[in-house]
C-alpha cells in the first residue's frame, strides 16, 4: 500500500491483513556528495516502490522521513520513535526502516523499529539494465528478510 | 448618431475581440486533449495495446518463468513507466500461457513454488494464497479469484501481451 488515497481506503477495509510498515530514511546533503546523495534517494526511491509492489497486501510504504545528514542524530532518532509509536498505534505489528546511510546501524539498538541498511549501491546510469537487474536482486533479498519478520 | 454609432461600434468591436480571445483559449484547452485522444501519431502506447515482453516462444517450456518489462503511461499528472510481470509457460498442449502475478485477494506478487511447502503451486507470500499451475485460487485460502490471465498473440515466434483479463472464482 502506498500512502495514496486510493491505497489508504483499501487499507482501511483490510486493515487486519497489512500489518508492516517501511519508512524509506533519507539524508539530505548539499555538501560536497551532492550528487551522489541525490542519486542514492532516487535509488531508494526505486527501490522502497518496488518492495511496495512486490508485497502491498501486507506492507504500508510510509512517506519518505527526510534528515539532514551532518544534523542532531539524538533529535532524530526521537522524533523517529515517535513516528513509530503513532504507527503501532494502528497497529502495524513491524515497522521497518530503509536506509543507504551506514550511520543508522550505530544507532541500531535506540530505534524502536527494525533497520534494514543496504551498502549503497554503485551509483551509474540508473536506467541501465544492470542498475535493474541489481534493483530488482535487491528487492527480492530486502522481501526476503522482511519475510522472515513474519 | 454618427457618434452614438461609432461608440457602439467600438464596444461591439472590444467585445468580439474580446470573446474571440477567450473563446479561442477556451477551445484550445479543449481541443488539446482531444486531440491526444484521437491523434494516433500523439497517442502514447496505452496499456491496450500488445506489447512485445521481450521473450520468444522456444524459450518457454512447462515451467512457469517470470518476466518483467515496461509500458509507457500517460496519467493525469503522472507520466510512468511502469513495470508489469507475468508468469509465462506451456500447458500440456504446448499452448503459452501468461498469468499475472498479482495475487486477487490484496495485490501482492505471487511466485512459483514460492514455498518449499506448496511445490507445484503459485504461493503469494503476504497471507499464504496458493493457486494450481493453471492460475485457480486454491479454496480455503484467501484469494477468492483465480490469477488474471494476460491476452496473448504470438507474432513471428515472439510473444506480445496484452491487458490482464480477470476470471471468476473457484
Ligand atoms: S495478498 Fe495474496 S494472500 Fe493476501
Amino acid at each position: 500500500m502506498r500512502w495514496h488515497k486510493t491505497d489508504v481506503s483499501q487499507y482501511v477495509e483490510a486493515k487486519e491483513y497489512i500489518d508492516s510498515a517501511v519508512i524509506p530514511l533519507i539524508s539530505l546533503d548539499f555538501s560536497l556528495d551532492i550528487e551522489k546523495n541525490a542519486a542514492q534517494n532516487e535509488i531508494l526511491e526505486i527501490l522502497a516502490s518496488q518492495l511496495e509492489r512486490e508485497l502491498t497486501g501486507r506492507l504500508m510504504l510510509v512517506p519518505s522521513y527526510y534528515y539532514i545528514k551532518t544534523g542532531n542524530r539524538e533529535v532524530e532518532i526521537s522524533r523517529l520513535n515517535n513516528w513509530v509509536e503513532h504507527i503501532k498505534t494502528q497497529p502495524f505489528r513491524h515497522v521497518f526502516f530503509l536506509t543507504f546511510d551506514s550511520a543508522w546501524k550505530k544507532e541500531e539498538q535506540a530505534l524502536q523499529g527494525s533497520l534494514i541498511w543496504l551498502p549503497g549501491i554503485q551509483s551509474g546510469e540508473i536506467n541501465s539494465k544492470e542498475m535493474q537487474g541489481m534493483v530488482r536482486e535487491q528487492v527480492v533479498q530486502i522481501g526476503e528478510l522482511i519475510r522472515s519478520y513474519w | 448618431m454618427s457618434n452614438k454609432k461609432q461608440q457602439v461600434s467600438r464596444r461591439q468591436f472590444l467585445n468580439y475581440t474580446l470573446t474571440g480571445v477567450g473563446g479561442f483559449m477556451a477551445a484550445g484547452l479543449l481541443v488539446s486533449p482531444l486531440r491526444m485522444a484521437i491523434d494516433p501519431v500523439l497517442k502514447h502506447s496505452s496499456s491496450g495495446d500488445f506489447v512485445n515482453v521481450g521473450i520468444s516462444v522456444d524459450e518457454i517450456n512447462d515451467t512457469p518463468q517470470r518476466i518483467d518489462w515496461t509500458v509507457e503511461q500517460v496519467d493525469g499528472w503522472y507520466k510512468s513507466e511502469p513495470s508489469r510481470s507475468a508468469w509465462v509457460y506451456k500447458d500440456e498442449n504446448g499452448d503459452v500461457v501468461a498469468l499475472s502475478p498479482i495475487c486477487t485477494h490484496l495485490g501482492c506478487v505471487v511466485s512459483w513454488e514460492g514455498s518449499d511447502q506448496h511445490p507445484d503451486h503459485f504461493y503469494c507470500p503476504c497471507h499464504n494464497g496458493l493457486y494450481t499451475k493453471d492460475g485457480v485460487n486454491v479454496p480455503g485460502t484467501p484469494p477468492l479469484a483465480p490469477l488474471p490471465v494476460y491476452e496473448q498473440e504470438i507474432r513471428d515466434g515472439i510473444l506480445f501481451l496484452g491487458n490482464p483479463i480477470e476470471r471468476e472464482g473457484a
